[in-house]
C-alpha cells in the first residue's frame, strides 16, 4: 500500500478509537458523572481528530470538528454550563462527526440535512464566536482559523519575508512584550525540533506552528543551521527547528496540547520566558554546531538545559520561578559544561531522553500521564495462519502421544514424560494464540449507543442504554458476527419492547426506558444479555398471530416459555406497522439462526408489564472446543463439554417409552427424553436395548434437558474444530468435525439440533410433566 | 555564463507535503546552475519538508551565484511561510539579471 495511504488508514483507525472515547465521555457527561478530566478528554479526542484531518486536508471534517472543539473548549473553561440539552446536542454531534470521518474515509458525502442543523445548534451554543463561514472557510490550506502572527510580512500577500540570515535580531519586539505582558498573558519560549518520524507520520510542522499561533501573539525564529545544500539533502529528513516566543493567556497544558500528536516525534521544550534568558536551541541532537551557535547567540538557561541533558524533567514550577533557580553565571562556558554532563551518555542520548521528559512531567489534568500499553497492528490473515498452524500442531501432538502409548512405552518413560510436557506447552501456545484473537466486545457495544439514540429519535421514545462488561473478551470471528444480532435485538427492544413516554407514565414507570446490554463470561462461554423494562411480550397477541399464521394449531397447549419462543419462528413479526426501524422482513428467526451459526443459543424470558430479557450464550472461540469423546454405533463422536451436565449408566427400569415409541429416562425423579445418538444420526436402525450404554445428560439452548445414549465414553479432550460446511456440507445433528489423535475424523455433535429434532417429533416438556406427575 | 542561461520556470504544485518533497528536490536539482523562477501561485499548502527543499535549494543557488525568485506567491503560501518564521527563499546576485 502507498505509505501515505497507509498512514491515512491508521488515522482513520485511530479516529474510531478517539470517537469511541469521546462518546463515552459525552455519555458520562450526559449522565452527570463527568468531571473536568472527562470534558478535557473529549476535547482532546475531538482535537486529535481535527488535527489529523488537517494533515490530510479533510475540509468538511475539520470544519465540523473545529466547531465541536470550540464548544468543548468553552465547556472546559467554564464559559459554558454543561446542561442536559448541551450534552444531548453533543451526543448527536459526535454521531455526525463519526459520519464525517466515515465520509472522509469512504469518499462519500455527509448528509447535510443531518450535519447542518447540528452545526448550527453548536454554533448557537457558543454564540457563533469566531466561527463565521469566512473564518472556517477562508483558510483553504489547513482549515484552521488564521491568526495574527507577529512577524513581518504576515498580512501582506506580497512576498517580503525577513531574510533568514539576518534573523537573530527577530526577538527584539518580544523583549518589550516580556517586560510588559498583557493582563493575564505570559510569554512562553517554545523549542520545537521535529524529527523525521514526525513528517513520516504525515504530521506537519507548519500545522503545529499555525495551531500555536491561535493561542496568541507569536514570534517565530527558524533555525536552519543543520540544513545542508540541496545536493546533500535527503528530502524526508527533518533539519529545521523553531524557537517560538508566544504571548498568550493559555497555560502550559494548553500549549502542550498543540503538540499532542507530535510530542513523541519531536524535541519539545516549553518554558516561561523571563526576558533575561534567551532561548535554548531546540536542537534534535544538541550537536556541537548547534551548541556553539546557541552560546554565541546568548547565555543559555543552564539549569533547564542541564536538566534536559541529564534526562531530568525540568519542572515547570522551577522554570516559572527563575528567582528560585540558581542564577547562571554569565561567563560560564556552557558548551563545556554540557559536554561534561553529556560525557557518560552516548551523543544521541539526549535525543532519546528528551522525548520522555515531556511525558514524565505532564501538565496537571492531562491524561497523558497514563502510558498506553504498547500495541502492534497485525493483519488478521497472519493471525489466522498462526491459529491454523497451532491447530495442526495440537492434532499432531495428540497423534504422536497416541502412537507412543500404543507402542507400549511405559508412562514413566522419558519419552512419555517429555510428551506430557509437550502437551502442556502446546496447550499454552494454543491459549496464547487464541488470546491474540480475543477482543473485548467493546467494538460491537460501542456502536449501540448511537443506534439507541437514532431508534429512540425515530420512534419518539426515550431510552437510556446501560452497557456493562464491554471489556469481556471473545474471539474476533465471534465478535464480527455479533453485531447484526445485537443490532437487531436492540432495535426490537426499543421499537417493540419499550412503551412510548406517555404509555410508560400511565403504567407508573419513568418516561425514559432503560435497556441494559451486558456481556459476561459464564461456564467457558460468553453470555450477552439484552434486557428492557418495557411492556414485556404480549403473550395472547403472540399466540393469536402464531395461530393466524398457521405456526401452531388453535388448540395447542403451550407454556409461557413456549409462547415466548414463538417469536423466533420464521416469518413471525408482531409489528402491526412495518416501521423503518425493525420489521424489515428480518425477524427474530434470523437472529436465532445467526446465533446458532456461531454455535450459540438464544433464550428469552419476559414478564408482562416489566420487560423482556434476551440471553445469548456463545462459545468464546470457533477454533477449539472442549469435548467429550464418545462412541456410538462404532463411530467416534465428540459432544461439546459445555452442553453436558453429567453422565450415567441407565438402568433398564428407569427407561420408559411414551406411546410405546419415544424413550424417556428417569433421572432423580424427573423424566427427560432419551435420544439414541446412533439412531438419531442414522448410523443404525434399532436403538440400544434399555440398560445398555451410557447416557449423557445434556442441556439444550432452550434450557430443555435430554439424555444422549451412546455406547461408551472415551474421555475428555480439547479438539480443533474443522468446518464441515467448508470441507463437505452441512449435516443435521452435526456441528462440525475434528481430527483425532489416531488421524481419524470425528464428528462433533450439535446437541441443540439433536434435542430440538426430538422436541419436534414429540413435545418433550409435556411428556415429562405427565410422566413425572 | 549563468546570466545568459534561460530562466527555468518551475510551477510549484498546490500541495507541498511529505509526498511532494522528494519530487521537488529532484526537479530543482536537475535545474542547478540555471536562473530559476518558482511560481507559487497555485500553492495552497506548504509543509516543513518542502520548505526545507526550497531553503536548501536557495543555499546552492547562492553558492552558484544564480538568481532564484519566487513569483506570485499565493496567500496560502505567504501565510504559511510567515508562520514558519519567514525564511528568505529568493536570491538576487549583485549585478545579476533576474
Amino acid at each position: 500500500m502507498d505509505p501515505f495511504e497507509s498512514i491515512k488508514q491508521t488515522f482513520f483507525q485511530e479516529c474510531d478509537e478517539l470517537l469511541t472515547d469521546a462518546e463515552q465521555g459525552l455519555l458520562a457527561m450526559e449522565a452527570g458523572d463527568a468531571d473536568g478530566e472527562t470534558i478535557n478528554a473529549v476535547f482532546r479526542a475531538v482535537h486529535s481528530v481535527k488535527g489529523g484531518a488537517g494533515a490530510f486536508g479533510l475540509e468538511d471534517l475539520i470544519r465540523f470538528a473545529h466547531v465541536f472543539e470550540t464548544v468543548m473548549d468553552d465547556l472546559r473553561s467554564g464559559k459554558m454550563e454543561l446542561t442536559d440539552e448541551v450534552a444531548k446536542t453533543l451526543l448527536r454531534a459526535i454521531d455526525v462527526l463519526a459520519d464525517h470521518v466515515a465520509a472522509a474515509r469512504d469518499g462519500g458525502a455527509v448528509d447535510e440535512g443531518r450535519s447542518a442543523p447540528i452545526l448550527s445548534e453548536m454554533k448557537a451554543l457558543i454564540g457563533g464566536e469566531g466561527l463565521d463561514d469566512d473564518d472556517l472557510g477562508g483558510d483553504e490550506d489547513f482549515g484552521f482559523v488564521p491568526m495574527t502572527v507577529a512577524i513581518e510580512g504576515d498580512d501582506a500577500p506580497a512576498f517580503d519575508p525577513p531574510a533568514l540570515d539576518e534573523s537573530p535580531a527577530a526577538f527584539e519586539p518580544m523583549a518589550d512584550l516580556a517586560a510588559e505582558p498583557a493582563s493575564g498573558a505570559r510569554v512562553w519560549r517554545i523549542g520545537f525540533a521535529p524529527k523525521s518520524e514526525m513528517y513520516a507520520k504525515a504530521n506537519e510542522s507548519g500545522l503545529v506552528l499555525r495551531e500555536l499561533a491561535r493561542l496568541g501573539e507569536m514570534d517565530v525564529k527558524l533555525d536552519a543551521d543543520a540544513l545542508p545544500p540541496l545536493d546533500q539533502l535527503s528530502a524526508e529528513t527533518a533539519y529545521l527547528h523553531w524557537t517560538v516566543l508566544l504571548t498568550t493567556e493559555a497555560d502550559e497544558a494548553t500549549i502542550r496540547e498543540v503538540f499532542e500528536f507530535v510530542e513523541d516525534d519531536c524535541v519539545l521544550t516549553i518554558e516561561p520566558a523571563d526576558g533575561q534568558a534567551s532561548p535554548p536551541p531546540p536542537s534534535s541532537d544538541l550537536s556541537d554546531d548547534a551548541l556553539a551557535a546557541a552560546s554565541a547567540d546568548a547565555p543559555l538557561d543552564i539549569a533547564a538545559l542541564l536538566a534536559r541533558v541529564a534526562g531530568e524533567a525540568p519542572t515547570s514550577e522551577a522554570a516559572r520561578e527563575p528567582a528560585s533557580a540558581p542564577e547562571p553565571p554569565a561567563d560560564l562556558d556552557v558548551a563545556a559544561l554540557i559536554a561534561k554532563a553529556q560525557a557518560p551518555i552516548a551523543p544521541a542520548a539526549p535525543k532519546v531522553e528528551a522525548a520522555p521528559v515531556a511525558k514524565a512531567a505532564p501538565p496537571a489534568g492531562s491524561s497523558q500521564a497514563i502510558t498506553p500499553t504498547a500495541t502492534i497492528r497485525v493483519d488478521l490473515d497472519r493471525v489466522d495462519r498462526l491459529i491454523n498452524a497451532v491447530g495442526e500442531l495440537v492434532i499432531q501432538q495428540a497423534m504422536l502421544s497416541q502412537q507412543v502409548m500404543e507402542s507400549g512405552l511405559a508412562r514413566s518413560s522419558n519419552v512419555a514424560l517429555g510428551l506430557e510436557d509437550l502437551e502442556l506447552l502446546t496447550r499454552e501456545i494454543q491459549d496464547s494464540v487464541m488470546a491474540i484473537r480475543a477482543q473485548p466486545v467493546k467494538s460491537v457495544f460501542q456502536r449501540m449507543p448511537r443506534l439507541a439514540r437514532e431508534v429512540a429519535d425515530m420512534t419518539g421514545k426515550r431510552v437510556k442504554l446501560v452497557m456493562e462488561g464491554e471489556g469481556t473478551e471473545v474471539d474476533k470471528t465471534v465478535i464480527e458476527r455479533l453485531t447484526d444480532p445485537i443490532t437487531h435485538m436492540l432495535r426490537n427492544a426499543i421499537d417493540h419492547g419499550l412503551e412510548d413516554p406517555e404509555g410508560r407514565i400511565a403504567a407508573g414507570k419513568p418516561a425514559e426506558g432503560v435497556v441494559r446490554l451486558r456481556a459476561l463470561h459464564r461456564g467457558g462461554r460468553i453470555v450477552i444479555e439484552l434486557q428492557d423494562d418495557g411492556r414485556g411480550i404480549n403473550r395472547p397477541r403472540v399466540r393469536g398471530i402464531a395461530v393466524e399464521r398457521g405456526l401452531i394449531s388453535e388448540d395447542a397447549v403451550l407454556s409461557d416459555e413456549e409462547i415466548d419462543n414463538l417469536i423466533f419462528q420464521p416469518g413471525f413479526s408482531t409489528a402491526e406497522t412495518i416501521s423503518d426501524i425493525s420489521g424489515r422482513g428480518v425477524g427474530m428467526d434470523v437472529v436465532r439462526r445467526s446465533i446458532q451459526g456461531l454455535g450459540g443459543r438464544i433464550t428469552i424470558s419476559s414478564e408482562p408489564g416489566k420487560g423482556s430479557k434476551f440471553t445469548m450464550s456463545l462459545p468464546l472461540t470457533l477454533a477449539v472446543l472442549d469435548g467429550m469423546v464418545v462412541t456410538a454405533a462404532e463411530q467416534t463422536l465428540v459432544a461439546p463439554l459445555s452442553a453436558i451436565i453429567e453422565s450415567l449408566t441407565p438402568r433398564a427400569e428407569d427407561v420408559h417409552f411414551v406411546g410405546g415409541k419415544d424413550a424417556v429416562i428417569r433421572i432423580r425423579e424427573t423424566f427427560v427424553p432419551l435420544i439414541d445418538v446412533g439412531v438419531a444420526l442414522g448410523f443404525r436402525e434399532t436403538a440400544l436395548p434399555p440398560g445398555q450404554g451410557v447416557a449423557v445428560l445434556v442441556e439444550s439452548e432452550g434450557g430443555g434437558k435430554a439424555a444422549l445414549l451412546v455406547e461408551a465414553i472415551q474421555g475428555q479432550r480439547q479438539v480443533v474444530i474443522k468446518s464441515l460446511e467448508a470441507n463437505y456440507q452441512q449435516i443435521d445433528g452435526i456441528a462440525a468435525a475434528t481430527i483425532l489423535g489416531d488421524g481419524r475424523v470425528a464428528l462433533i455433535l450439535d446437541v441443540d439440533a439433536l434435542v430440538t429434532t426430538q422436541h419436534r417429533r414429540k413435545p418433550a416438556p409435556r411428556a415429562e410433566k405427565r410422566m413425572a406427575g | 555564463m549563468s546570466e545568459l542561461a534561460v530562466t527555468a520556470q518551475v510551477s510549484l504544485p498546490p500541495v507541498l507535503d511529505l509526498q511532494a518533497a522528494e519530487p521537488l528536490r529532484a526537479e530543482l536539482m536537475a535545474l542547478r546552475g540555471r536562473p530559476m523562477a518558482l511560481d507559487a501561485s497555485q500553492v495552497t499548502r506548504l509543509g516543513g519538508l518542502c520548505l526545507q527543499v526550497l531553503m536548501s535549494a536557495r543555499k546552492i543557488w547562492v553558492e552558484d551565484g544564480v538568481c532564484l525568485t519566487v513569483d506570485q506567491p499565493s496567500s496560502g503560501f505567504s501565510e504559511q511561510l510567515a508562520a514558519f518564521g519567514g525564511p528568505e527563499l529568493q536570491f538576487q546576485p549583485e549585478g545579476g539579471l533576474s
